[in-house]
């Protein structure tokens, strides 16, 4: 019956009209231009948005201080400041802990009202403020009042926060004065990419925190959804937000006509969630879609289709996969370490404590397979955790490489000779859904096991919530996960995944004092120079003490249809290369 | 042995009835002589985890190496059917056998004993029908992690209701019949009535719908795959199979085929093992119901 | 018949209350940290957990915590679904409709087509008819349905260019969006009617056809095979010899005698079909991106968007108490020998 099946649709696929919707010349909807995306959105509040999908529609519809110039990711251009502050121009005061930001006249919301030094200052404040759990205020706290938090463990408020910010952001005429309890590198990349400009005034009109110290804490960590930024916004940039349509996942964005430089060339926006893979496709075909979201191992689908274009080898601001060793394990009720004992039936929880046992693993993996298979040979490999989009990476860092003769040796070593004597059994566990990820657990356990027999590692794939719960109790032995910038300064790679304060440590309770040393030395070094040589010693030690696995600084392609222009690709904005600035981008 | 025999020359009469007791015996020499078929790699800890040349994405099409292909992460497709015969057999009758026994315990027990027993227990039995069988699954693997065992559990917990429901109708129907009148007025106790007459009289529309009902388990657990719910990665399972070729199914540029193999092949066994319990479960009416002659 | 249809109704808070018990009980397993992870996506998150936990209660035992559910919806208030990202009240409202209108559109072929080849493949059993339209059904039945949904999109969306995914298109979208546009039914298509927008409702209508298509093939051979097998039950019944031997045309046998009695089985089957598509039908809807309840109920369960896998489950409760309450009363319209309301 399937050959019955197949024949029919054989027929159809060959006799049906073989000429594609919309030739090269003829633009489809050439006023709209569609993006169709996987991620739903969680919400439309600067603010709150932490995610890729918010991330991406903020980025549209408010500006920020300054932005990245075009392509790169250290040259910044301004938008609401008509300046970058810098040394040499005076507006960095000497000791670095002064900012002065001139802002700029004539720029209008959404609703008309024009925006003043008011506002900006209100942004940050709320910006900080908010401060809702697992949200992004942290991102300017630290540097601006040198906390990473509105709240204590008990999660009781701070009584010196109130002082603190309105010490740090002030208004004197029309500039924006910050004053940095310590100089901080980053904050002008910080600045680049969060904490747009809101209205004030329109903030108060529909009932969201007034900018007074009264309300202030009750507006603390408060409700996302009551919140009027939730799904509406009143920015100062290229486009208005029509509508979020949260039943088909859908946003419609309209050029906002009286933006303070030339309006965006592009007349509507369309973002919508498609999951499915094949639906995305056929509509970027058809030529309903203009840019979709495709990754690497879908690339084949996607080549020599009519109209559709690929722009390949894009840097990425990530490094994913990274596979973390946990240094203490939590060996209690915990399934993956089997025995829990050094008995060839288990592994201990200081496994990977011993360096070898670090090192055994690290020669053992297959960087280039990785790479050539899954990637497709798109990439190169991570030289430490700082990838080669950023400055201080180190391409001339020394790296592991597949060499199973030392990875034996390194094994033979752990412990004393007792790992390759008895052996051990435990189990990796990796976030379902994710196909490198997967591979990367599957490369571990075929080399380690080929070893040496009494070497036996299981792979298990394990729904997000198992993952997180496991995860944060230090209970899974290696976990792999990956690291997506905040803003493009190395210091957002550095910390979270080497400083015993950071995002990953912690769980793996590693703590290396003197990486902790040079982090905070090259985070409140302003010369950059200085700062890319302490970056390339810490990631020297970091190649001698192994904590993790970086494998690749991975290219990204980009899928769109040829009559799409204007696209720019900084690795910065949200979602690159898939979703983008829209400012830029028009059809011909 | 004459029931045998009579049995025999029913189903001869019937070229369908033997096509489906033909394909399932097919499987079922596959799955027992899966070891030969396919032998298992060497080091390889667990026979149903697919061999693995390779991890790139694009499919491979059927080649002197590989018989089937190679599916998208290159598991090898011949491996994956043949293994996945016997995953095919163990969760489909596993799911079926636990889902009748409880049915029939249920239901036999409320159609007996009916009054408040009755209203208890379809009142309970109404829950779980009522309760959406998709999320259920989803919270269950979610809570315990992906493994045929609790999609199994999951599955199990939404298909006996309907046996239930079936039974009790029957039950109630054979409890007025005169020979248990007979056998309660010799005195026979209320077990021994219901396990010795009522329920092998009643059960035959259940068996029915069980046989029926096993080729489409395999379909239920190619819909959890689907979802990622369903057998962990790389394991040799018909659904998992079929739900690798999801990427895939429209081709490449210019060639709706490139990769057949991956829907094909894992597609027609799914429906041969269908089709197969259909008509045996046909036959199985046929052969029971004495009015079907 | 109102008394029993009020008694069958009075048993709905019964099944409501006892389907959403059981789903907290099986969230009983969840730690507080899995169910942050509603909340937490992504890695830089992470440092953030236990303030999450804390921001939205998750220490609080399940007991505790289904305590203020209740308490909350006997306010009226469902709660809020993050999935969903609006109220689940507000949610159900949204997809519901959609779901019910592809559900109506699909529903009845099925139940046509069905029937009727089940008749036909009875009354000629054995002979090519049956055989072929047994066939076909079960490729239907055995083909997963994104492989079905898949090559459909491909050959009527890919190559012909009708029919699109999604619901309705961009222009229709701007007219449902304007003032002047009633929403009566919640049924677009319909309401598009109303309206007068008669190319609108078309748009509406041309979206539902695959995704329709696709459940009707593979929803057929269920109720033709009932159809079938019932049919076959009562030719042989002595009754229908009886008329046949008095001389009436088997035409007349068939559609007086025969089927009425064959129906009763296909009523129970329809409901449950009914019940089922209006459940949702996940994969058919994430395939063809239809903004259904299939999708939202399953996208719910997946994160541990308690509220949303609640607030679903409530509604298919709700709608199965219902639909079993119209089979049961289509029953006796069916056979008067039931009585209603007694057995």
């Amino acid at each position: 019956m399937h050959d019955m099946i197949r024949l029919l649709l054989c027929a159809a696929l060959v006799g049906a009209p073989a000429a594609p919707a919309f030739a090269a010349g003829a633009v489809k909807n050439p006023d709209t231009y569609t993006y169709l995306t996987i991620s739903d959105a969680d919400s439309m509040d600067p603010a709150w948005g932490y995610d890729t999908a918010s991330d991406l529609m903020i980025l549209n519809v408010y500006d920020t201080l300054w932005t990245f110039d075009g392509k790169s990711t250290e040259k910044l251009t301004p938008l609401i400041a008509t300046k970058i502050p810098s040394k040499e121009n005076g507006l960095i005061s000497p000791d670095g802990k002064t900012y002065t930001i001139p802002l700029r006249h004539g720029v209008k919301f959404h609703d008309g009202t024009e925006m003043t030094p008011e506002d900006v200052r209100y942004s940050l404040l709320r910006f900080m403020l908010l401060d809702r759990a697992a949200g992004p205020s942290s991102l300017l706290l630290e540097p601006l009042v040198g906390y990473p938090n509105t709240r204590d463990d008990a999660d009781k408020i701070n009584p010196k926060v109130w002082d603190d910010v309105n010490r740090a952001v002030t208004v004197q005429g029309d500039r924006l004065i910050l004053r940095l309890p310590h100089p901080y590198a980053p904050i002008l990349s910080i600045l680049a990419t969060w904490a747009p400009v809101v209205s004030k005034k329109w903030a108060i009109a529909n009932r969201d925190w007034d900018g007074t110290q009264a309300t202030w804490e009750k507006f603390n960590n408060s409700s996302k959804e009551q919140s009027p930024f939730f799904e509406r916004a009143n920015g100062t940039g290229p486009f208005k937000l029509v509508r979020w349509d949260r039943r088909t996942k859908e946003f419609v964005l309209e050029r906002w006509d009286g933006y303070w430089r030339a309006p965006a060339k592009i007349k509507n926006v369309i973002v919508r969630g498609v999951n499915e893979f094949g639906t995305r496709k056929l509509m970027l075909i058809n030529g309903d879609a203009d840019a979709i979201y495709a990754d690497r191992p879908l690339w084949s689908q996607l080549q020599n289709l009519p109209g559709v274009q690929i722009v390949d080898d894009l840097p990425t601001m990530q490094n994913d996969p990274v596979v973390f060793f946990t240094f203490q394990v939590n060996t209690v009720g915990n399934a993956y370490v089997g025995s829990g004992k050094l008995d060839g039936e288990g592994i201990p929880a200081d496994f990977f404590a011993d360096k070898d046992v670090r090192k055994g693993f690290a020669y053992a993996f297959d960087y280039k397979d990785f790479i050539g298979d899954v990637l497709r040979g798109k990439g190169t490999q991570a030289t430490g955790s700082i990838p080669n989009s950023m400055p201080g990476h180190n391409p001339n860092q020394q790296t592991y490489h597949l060499d199973l003769k030392k990875a034996a040796e390194h094994f033979k070593k752990a412990f004393g000779g007792q790992v390759w004597e008895k052996g051990f059994h435990f189990t990796i566990a990796y976030n379902s859904g994710n196909m490198p990820r997967e591979t990367v657990c599957q490369i571990i356990k075929r080399n380690v096991e080929g070893l040496n027999p009494k070497f036996r590692i299981d792979v298990r794939a394990v729904e997000w919530p198992t993952f997180l719960d496991a995860q944060k109790a230090s209970k899974l032995p290696i976990f792999v996960l990956g690291w997506n910038a905040d803003y493009p300064d190395p210091h957002n790679f550095a910390f979270p995944l080497l400083h015993s304060k950071g995002d990953y440590p912690p769980y793996q309770h590693f703590k290396d004092p003197e990486m902790d040393r040079l982090i905070e030395e090259a985070n409140s070094e302003t010369n950059p120079t200085k700062r890319k040589e302490i970056y390339f010693k810490l990631q020297a030690l970091e190649f001698e003490e192994v904590p993790h696995l970086n494998l690749v600084d991975e290219v990204r392609y980009r899928t769109q249809r040829d009559w799409v222009k204007g696209w720019v690709n900084n690795p910065v904005f949200p979602d690159a290369p898939y979703g983008s600035y829209f400012y830029t981008i028009y059809k011909q | 042995m004459e029931r045998l025999k009579r049995i025999w020359k029913q189903l001869k009469r019937k070229p369908m009835s033997l096509l489906g007791f033909g394909l399932i015996g097919f499987f079922f020499v596959v799955a027992v002589l899966a070891p030969v078929l396919a032998p298992v790699e060497a080091g390889s800890r667990d026979a149903y985890t697919m061999p693995q040349s390779g991890y790139g994405a694009d499919p491979v099409l059927p080649s002197h190496e590989h018989l089937f292909g190679t599916t998208e992460s290159q598991y090898d497709l011949y491996y994956g059917m043949v293994w996945g015969t016997r995953t095919a057999f163990k969760v489909a009758v596993k799911v079926v056998s636990v889902s009748v026994l409880i049915g029939v315990l249920v239901g036999g027990a409320a159609g007996f004993y009916g009054g408040w027993v009755d209203e208890v227990l379809m009142r309970f039995t109404d829950i779980v029908l009522a309760f959406p069988d998709l999320v259920l699954a989803v919270v269950i693997v979610a809570v315990l992690g992906p493994s045929l065992d609790h999609v199994m559990y999951s599955v199990m917990a939404v298909s006996w209701p309907s046996y239930a429901r079936l039974m009790r109708g029957d039950v109630l129907s054979v409890k007025e019949r005169d020979f248990v009148t007979a056998a309660r007025s010799l005195g026979a106790s209320d077990a021994r009535i219901l396990f010795r007459h009522i329920i092998p009289n009643s059960i035959y529309p259940v068996l029915v719908v069980a046989s029926l009902s096993t080729g489409s388990v395999v379909i239920t657990a190619a819909a959890l795959s689907f979802l990622g719910l369903g057998a962990p990665p790389g394991y040799a399972d018909w659904g998992y199979l079929i739900s690798l070729s999801r990427n895939w199914i429209m081709g490449s540029s210019g060639d709706p085929f490139a990769y057949w193999h991956t829907v094909f092949i894992p597609g027609i066994a799914i429906f041969l093992f269908v089709l197969g319990w259909n008509l045996l479960g046909d036959a199985v009416r046929d052969i029971l119901d004495p009015r079907q002659k | 018949m109102l008394k029993f249809a009020l008694k069958r109704l009075a048993f709905l808070p019964l099944v409501m209350f006892g389907v959403t018990a059981l789903l907290f009980l099986c969230l009983q397993h969840l730690s507080p940290e899995m169910r942050a992870s509603l909340y937490i996506k992504d890695p830089r998150q992470l440092s953030q957990l236990e303030s999450v936990i804390e921001k939205y209660g998750l220490r609080k035992p399940v007991y505790v915590q289904y305590g203020i559910w209740l308490k909350q919806l006997a306010h009226g208030d469902l709660g809020y679904s993050e999935t969903a990202k609006m109220p689940v009240a507000e949610a159900i409202m949204s997809f519901f409709p959609a779901t019910f209108e592809l559900t109506l559109v699909a529903f009845f072929p099925i139940i046509i087509v069905g029937v009727f080849f089940g008749v036909l493949s009875a009354v000629y059993r054995d002979k090519f008819i049956d055989h072929v339209s047994r066939f076909v059904a079960i490729t239907g039945y055995s083909l997963p349905s994104f492989v079905l949904g898949l090559l459909l999109l491909m050959v009527f969306y890919g190559r012909l260019h009708m029919f699109p995914p999604g619901r309705y298109s961009l222009d229709t979208d701007t007219l449902l969006q304007a003032g002047n546009f009633h929403h009566w039914t919640g049924l677009l298509s319909l309401d598009c009617v109303l309206n007068g927008q008669w190319s609108a409702a078309l748009d509406v209508l041309s979206h539902l056809v695959l995704p329709a298509a696709t459940l009707l093939y593979i929803e057929v051979a269920l109720l033709l095979r009932i159809t079938r097998s019932s049919m076959l039950e009562e030719l042989t019944k002595d009754y229908i010899r009886t008329a046949r031997a008095k001389g009436l045309p088997e035409r007349v046998i068939i559609r007086k005698h025969a089927l009425a009695n064959a129906l009763i089985p296909v009523v129970t089957l329809s409901s449950l079909l009914f019940i089922s598509l209006l459940g949702g039908v996940v994969i058919t809807e994430t395939v063809f991106d239809f903004p259904g309840i299939g999708h939202w109920g399953v996208q719910a369960a997946e994160q541990l968007d308690i509220a949303g896998v609640l607030g679903s489950a409530l509604l298919a409760a709700f709608l199965f108490v219902c639909a079993n309450l119209v089979s049961d009363m289509l029953y006796a319209v069916v056979d008067p020998r039931i009585r209603v309301g007694g057995s």
